[in-house]
């Protein structure tokens, strides 16, 4: 499962169709860092797309929440934003990518998923491997 | 004068990202056509594009309007307030809709004339209902809603989401905002939209206003009444 985070329906709608190409993937949609935490206390996302100028708490606030766990601070999160934000070191709260709206592309979107997607299963596949 | 220059391009950012997220989102858009899997999901990009665009112009012919203020260019007259209301509502209800919210507009006035001019008043309305659609949670009900006041036409509008900040809330309750402030850090946020109305209403002389709810906001402009005949 994929989370985005974004209050922008439009945007959001656009993250999904670029994040489905990549293969099959479920994905929620949340437009605010409030919904999106209720979430993740049922189910742990694989990665996560995260907008940070959001209404209520920002997307800084969630990664200071996610950090502060175990099973949260390992979730991969992708930055989504139109701040720059280019050098702002964040890779100790799990970033593993930052995307300028103004800049990115939905194919750099999908092939960022479906790195990711292959990652995960040549994970999965080595993790079986050792047992 | 240090501080006024700091304060003058921090307002020009506020503005110039509240500028800059239509367009990210246009490109977007644009770049997302050539994933739409049918006709129909390509036809709805278009609309959105479309839409979007519409919504920059929207904010860019504000800005305009505000740098011609100084010049007089906007006669004061009677003008409907239910005509303004109506059109306006016309105007973003399907945007409500797609963005699974809802506005309502209710009248609780003998549809008298307000001073007011009526341009001006179209871009404060639609400010106050665009501040409404992107505040307002989830498949709530924004009520825009227009009253009398004794000799004058109040036009309100009610959305349930998060509070108006403090800090924001002060200003416009001292006065109006006097440059774009970020309502909260939010793309697109309507902080541009709030000083727009402030400016407007000001050249106006209406009362801009706001009431802080536990679950949203009220926002409101008290227009003078005008003491010409309807015959609507």
């Amino acid at each position: 499962m994929i989370f985005i985070i974004e209050d922008d329906p439009v945007m959001a709608e656009c993250m999904a169709l670029a994040t489905r190409r990549a293969g099959k993937v479920e994905i929620r949609i949340f437009s605010d860092v409030i919904s999106a935490v209720q979430a993740l206390d049922r189910q742990l996302p694989k990665l996560i797309f995260l907008d940070i100028l959001l209404s209520g708490p920002d997307g800084f606030t969630l990664l200071n929440e996610l950090s502060s766990y175990d099973d949260t601070s390992k979730i991969p999160i992708v930055i989504v934003s139109s701040l720059a934000l280019a050098d702002v070191k964040l890779s100790h709260y799990g970033v593993v990518k930052i995307l300028d709206k103004a800049t990115m592309t939905p194919t750099q979107v999908t092939d960022l998923v479906r790195d990711f997607l292959d990652n995960a299963r040549l994970s999965i596949s080595g993790g079986s491997t050792d047992a | 004068m240090q501080s006024e220059v700091k304060r003058d391009v921090d307002g020009i950012l506020v503005a110039a990202h509240d500028l800059k997220a239509p367009l990210c989102l246009v490109r977007q858009l644009a770049l997302s056509l050539d994933l739409a899997e049918d006709t129909a999901a390509r036809a709805r990009i278009q609309s959105q594009i479309v839409t979007t665009s519409e919504r920059a112009l929207k904010q860019i012919g504000d800005f305009t309007k505000l740098a011609r203020l100084e010049d007089g260019l906007f006669p004061l007259e009677p003008v409907s307030v239910r005509g303004v209301c109506d059109e306006v509502y016309r105007n973003l209800e399907p945007l409500f809709r797609y963005d699974h919210r809802q506005i309502i507009l209710k009248y609780h006035n003998r549809s008298r004339l307000a001073v007011a001019n009526r341009e001006l008043l179209g871009s404060v309305v639609h400010n106050l209902c665009t501040n409404a659609l992107h505040y307002s949670n989830a498949e709530t009900v924004s009520r825009l809603e227009i009253s009398d006041r004794g000799n004058q036409i109040r036009i309100g509008i009610r959305d349930y989401g998060p509070s108006l900040p403090t800090k924001v809330w002060r200003k416009i309750s001292r006065g109006g905002i006097d440059q774009p402030t970020a309502v909260a850090m939010r793309s697109g946020s309507s902080g541009l939209g709030l000083y727009f109305v402030s400016q407007f209403a000001r050249y106006m002389h209406c009362d801009f206003g706001a009431t802080r709810h536990h679950d949203g906001t009220s926002f409101f402009i008290d227009l003078p009444a005008s003491r010409q005949a309807t015959l609507f």
